[in-house]
């Protein structure tokens, strides 16, 4: 190699190496993002919810929440409140038979009676937390969304790429932008906008890799219009619990769950 | 010379000059137009109420599915959401409760689906705007409730506060978990509005798996009729399914029933308004004779003469009619808070805040007010263009009984009664056209005036005239002397109490038909009910539990307690009310033994004889008669009943369906009842017992526990309150009354100046004067009272007859006996007082100057 094509190629290199970079869209991105998501959904999770409203009020709650993996977009999530007394027992059974289609029904004892969510109302926050029913139902159908990457950055010292998601049909919020770690494939920090306006934003801190998957212990949401804000600390985590058909049906929500 | 230098130099001096005069025929006009436009703006804002909070009520939803009153079961919801072209069905609860603590305020309490409702009705219940602390314990927790930011701030209630509120299941607590911004529903009802979820509403009030009502919402591009009749093939007979607009019609048309009888006396009122006008101008035409010839003589034509008096009544007229705008807003301010509660109590429930105002009312005052007094100055304003200059000019005395001669009013006044005569042939007893009719007759009766006043003068000279000396004499020949324009005073005063007759005898009636025909069927001593003890239509009524009976049963004292349950259904599209009591129980338990039931003979009623009693409403309005079958929906399907026999029942007028509580509990499954009617043992007290049963049963429920004669007055003083316009129409038209005999008797003693100066010259006292004077007025206002109180008795015959038979059934007409006395003195009295101003100014007369007047 000359002296001359040896500089070429430098060049070609120095020029080139930033589209290798972005290389993968943001689709792409995502794609990885919703495999790591739908390999965590086998999984067992003890965790507290904190309530924190605009006057500084706060409401605590503990929950169990369990997954199974059906195929590779079918899957079934039951999640239960284990305090305070007044919502013990209170449940939600999530059955996704595609991730277009899912059912939602809820479970009130005092009732003694089951009820269908509907789906309209899934956009919606998640009974007075700052997630939405979305956040705690399992990953998105991807192709319902469009994906922009805007940039690389750096979180918490972990490098994301910085990606826009904009759904295609009309949601409560017109776009988000998504810090996804790289290498990780999980979101660190997200932000929800009303068109220009930021409504809701998120972050996930504390990631620690439990049976090989990267998981956020502590998940932060807060609604910046409501100056609401939701804290998840996971206590306990179990990947490939394998749970059986059964603690996945109306009974079991009824039981609240037991395993 | 133009019409603007004539009205600029000449109208202008005599408005200023002759104050007394045009005062009172502003005042006349303006109070007219005060009562037009105060009933109109005050029924438009009863109606827009009611309008606006079903609307906010309905939400976006295109179809209202109803069944019984009672409820239906929430399957069908089911069945509604599988049709094609549905996009959302979500169940509701509506049902009243009232605030235990505090102003004991009533409220409704809407049901809904949370989760889904917002699709149908636009709620601040989620989303950033909502103050809904905590949703999943709202709707976890069944004691949850949502309350307005409005009651809240009014109440002084927070969030996480308890509330006791008074509900079907008795007295229950509820905890406030969020507050309602004003929107949609939550701004309803004056904001008096509560929402439940819907399975802590059916269990709160007692409906288990049952629901009121489903909203439905259409898909896009579906045609609401094609998805309205798929609904009503998917569904058992018996639903009603209704658009909105179809439903407020109904009631719509219950509240202008009740609203026509006004109407007609705020346009009497305007009619006694422009024969003050007519008085007004002719004064104007006496006192400015001369100055007409000169303006005739100086080469006015005739047609600038009486455009002069027509562009000064359009000048006093829009001055009176913007008045009377102004007044009959601040009237309907002032009445439209308890003409909604009347509303309220006997109709529908709805809060009306204030008044809507359109343009329209103010505008029909100010029309009527303007036009009215145009046609009234036409006749004086016609008869000044014919007034020669000669005659003017030698003092020839004014008169326009050779344009209204008697022959020419009595055939005025044929045709006007032929008129409504033919109205009444052609369109029977019906709102709009019998309002038409009664002024056409009213008008009528009325240009039999001077006819009628010559006679009763003949009648008073043969008979009293010379028993009350010169006065007497004089006073008679006064009053013949310009007949027609004393026959307008005499009009004036006729108007005015016939109105009052008409009123007191309408309410005098329905208040007598009505407590006979309560007489009739409470035969109890006492009447437990847990709402208004006299909304017959449950408006704010909250059902109590049928089985309380047996608990009412253990009272000391208490011979029987029998439920009296009252619900709507639908027959043929329009909703009714079926009236369900224990009528088989009475006669066994009786302590007469006669039976102290509603009625003696009501053997038919055997619970399972599937037979039923309707109203004579119900009977006319959908042609049925005595041994007919009528298909009822209930709950499992419609059922056949036989009719066993039409009464007399005022409680609906859209139709009442009477049948045995337990025919109805089997059918319709609904355990409820509105009221109790309590008999008591022969020898025991009924006060004891009434106490007894309030100490009992008052701690858990609020209790309207009543004496059957309690209960017949709080029904009397609801009808006073359903009757407090008529009352204060009466006022108006009389005040109106009385300055037409001020008016026409300034312009008789202006008339007469000359002529009382001579009296007075010969020889005659101020105080002969002043009673010559008086004892016209009083002569002018007994004529006027006497036409008026037969005029009056036969149109309050007429309303009965078109407001309440038409639509309630049969009544009896009650003469008002006390009313046509008052009518008489009163217009004796009025009449007196009224001419004690024209006779004071009479009895100052100066001689010297009368003599000179021309």
């Amino acid at each position: 190699m000359t002296k001359s094509r040896m500089v070429l190629f430098l060049l070609m290199v120095a020029v080139m190496t930033p589209s290798f970079a972005y290389a993968m869209s943001g689709r792409d991105v995502y794609d990885k993002v919703q495999e790591m998501r739908t390999r965590m959904l086998d999984r067992k999770t003890e965790a507290v919810m904190v309530l924190y409203d605009r006057g500084g009020g706060k409401r605590t709650r503990t929950l169990t929440e369990y997954c199974k993996s059906i195929s590779l977009d079918a899957y079934k999530i039951l999640l239960v409140f284990n305090s305070p007394p007044d919502l013990k027992g209170v449940g939600f059974l999530l059955h996704a038979r595609t991730l277009a289609d899912r059912d939602l029904w809820a479970y009130f004892p005092e009732y003694k009676r089951i009820r269908r969510i509907p789906t309209a109302s899934q956009d919606d926050s998640f009974f007075g937390s700052d997630f939405s029913y979305d956040d705690f139902s399992g990953p998105p159908n991807l192709d319902d969304y469009s994906f922009k990457i805007l940039r690389d950055e750096t979180v918490d010292g972990k490098p994301c790429h910085v990606i826009e998601v904009a759904p295609k049909t009309p949601h409560k919020y017109t776009r988000y932008v998504a810090w996804v770690a790289k290498n990780l494939w999980i979101t660190t920090k997200i932000e929800y906008y009303q068109e220009k306006e930021l409504y809701r934003s998120g972050s996930f801190r504390d990631i620690r890799v439990i049976d090989g998957f990267p998981t956020p212990f502590e998940i932060e949401m807060e609604n910046h219009k409501t100056r609401h804000r939701t804290e998840l600390t996971i206590k306990t985590i179990r990947y490939g619990a394998n749970f059986p058909d059964k603690l996945f049906t109306q009974r079991a929500l009824e039981r609240g769950g037991g395993q | 010379m133009n019409l603007w230098n004539l009205l600029r130099y000449i109208s202008m001096k005599h408005l200023r000059l002759q104050k007394a005069q045009i005062f009172m025929a502003v005042a006349g006009i303006c109070l007219g137009v005060t009562a037009i436009v105060s009933i109109g703006v005050v029924n438009r804002s009863v109606i827009f109420s009611f309008q606006d909070s079903f609307n906010r009520m309905i939400g976006n939803a295109a179809l209202q599915i109803t069944g019984a009153q009672s409820g239906f079961p929430e399957s069908i919801i089911e069945k509604v959401q599988d049709v094609r072209g549905v996009q959302y069905a979500v169940p509701v609860i509506e049902t009243d409760g009232m605030l235990v603590d505090g102003k004991e305020r009533s409220m409704l309490i809407l049901g809904v689906d949370v989760l889904v409702d917002t699709q149908v009705r636009d709620y601040s219940l989620t989303g950033e705007s909502a103050d809904v602390p905590d949703p999943i314990l709202f709707l976890a927790k069944p004691d949850s409730i949502l309350i307005t930011k409005a009651m809240a701030d009014r109440e002084g209630f927070a969030i996480d506060q308890k509330i006791q509120v008074q509900t079907v299941e008795g007295i229950r607590t509820f905890r406030i978990r969020g507050l309602l911004n004003p929107e949609g529903p939550a701004k309803a009802m004056g904001g008096n509005v509560a929402v439940m979820d819907i399975y802590a509403a059916q269990m709160a009030f007692g409906k288990t798996g049952r629901i009121d009502r489903i909203d439905v919402s259409l898909r896009k591009g579906e045609n609401l009729e094609t998805v309205r009749q798929a609904i009503m093939d998917a569904l058992p007979k018996g639903y009603m399914v209704d658009t909105p607009a179809g439903r407020t019609r109904q009631v719509e048309n219950m509240i202008a029933k009740f609203q026509n009888g006004f109407d007609f006396i705020s346009y009497l009122a305007i009619l006694v308004g422009m024969y003050l006008i007519y008085n007004a101008v002719s004064i104007s035409v006496v006192h400015r004779r001369k100055e007409i010839g000169i303006l005739r003589a100086i080469g006015c034509r005739r047609k600038e003469i009486m455009l002069l008096f027509m562009g000064e009544t359009l000048m006093i007229s829009v001055i009176a009619s913007s008045l009377g705008v102004a007044l009959g807003l601040l009237l309907a301010n002032s009445l439209v808070g308890a003409f909604g509660k009347v509303i309220s109590e006997t109709f529908v429930r709805t809060s009306v805040t204030g008044i809507h105002v359109t343009w329209l009312y103010p505008a029909i005052g100010l029309l009527c007010g303007m036009i009215t007094s145009l046609i009234a100055a036409l006749f004086p304003a016609m008869s000044s263009s014919r007034i020669s200059p000669a005659s003017a000019i030698r003092s020839v005395p004014y008169t326009e009984d050779k344009i209204f001669t008697t022959l020419r009013l009595n055939l005025g006044g044929v045709f006007f009664i032929a008129l409504s005569f033919l109205l009444f042939h052609i369109y029977g007893f019906s709102g709009p056209y019998l309002l038409a009719a009664q002024i056409m007759l009213a008008v009528g009766i009325s240009f039999f005036t001077p006819a009628f006043l010559n006679g009763f003068v003949t009648l008073f000279n043969r008979v009293f005239a010379s028993r009350l000396g010169s006065a007497g004499r004089l006073a008679g020949l006064n009053l013949r002397k310009n007949l027609t324009r004393n026959a307008v005073a005499v009009a004036a005063v006729f108007f005015g109490i016939s109105v009052f007759v008409a009123s007191s005898g309408y309410v005098h009636s329905v208040k007598g038909t009505t407590l006979n025909w309560l007489d009739s069927i409470i035969k109890s001593e006492i009447i437990l009910s847990s709402g208004h003890p006299g909304s017959s239509t449950n408006a704010q009524i909250i059902p109590l539990p049928a089985n309380m009976s047996r608990e009412l049963e253990k009272v000391p004292g208490v011979l029987a307690a029998a439920p009296w349950r009252r619900a709507f259904t639908d027959y043929q599209g329009s909703k009714v009310l079926l009236s369900a009591s224990d009528y088989t129980q009475y006669p066994k338990r009786s302590h007469d033994g006669a039976g102290p039931g509603f009625m003696k003979n009501q053997t038919h009623f055997i619970p399972d004889g599937n037979r039923v009693e309707i109203s004579e409403a119900f009977a006319a309005i959908f042609s049925v008669k005595k041994g007919d079958e009528i298909s009822l929906p209930t709950p499992a399907g419609p059922v056949v009943f036989k009719v066993a026999g039409i009464v007399v029942d005022y409680s609906y007028d859209s139709g009442v369906i009477n049948m045995d509580i337990k025919t109805y509990q089997r059918y319709w499954g609904d355990m409820l009842c509105n009221s109790f009617l309590v008999h008591v043992e022969a020898g025991a007290k009924v006060g004891d017992v009434r106490d007894e049963i309030q100490r009992r049963f008052g701690v858990d429920r609020k209790l309207y526990v009543l004496s059957a004669l309690e209960f017949k007055n709080e029904i009397r003083k609801m009808l006073d309150d359903m009757f407090i316009f008529n009352y204060a129409l009466n006022v108006i038209t009389l005040t109106i009354a009385c300055l037409g005999i001020i008016v026409a008797l300034f312009a008789s003693v202006l008339e007469r100046t000359r002529e009382i100066g001579t009296l007075r010259a010969i020889g005659m006292l101020r105080r002969q004067i002043y009673g010559v004077v008086v004892l016209e007025s009083v002569l002018m206002g007994l004529a006027g009272g006497s036409l008026g109180s037969v005029a009056g008795i036969i149109s309050g015959w007429l309303n009965l007859e078109g407001f309440f038979v038409a639509s309630l059934g049969s009544a009896k007409y009650y003469l008002p006996f006390g009313a046509i006395l008052w009518a008489l003195l009163l217009s004796a009295g009025l009449s007196a007082l009224a001419g004690m101003i024209p006779a004071r100014r009479a009895a100052k007369t100066n001689i010297v100057e009368a003599l000179a007047y021309d």
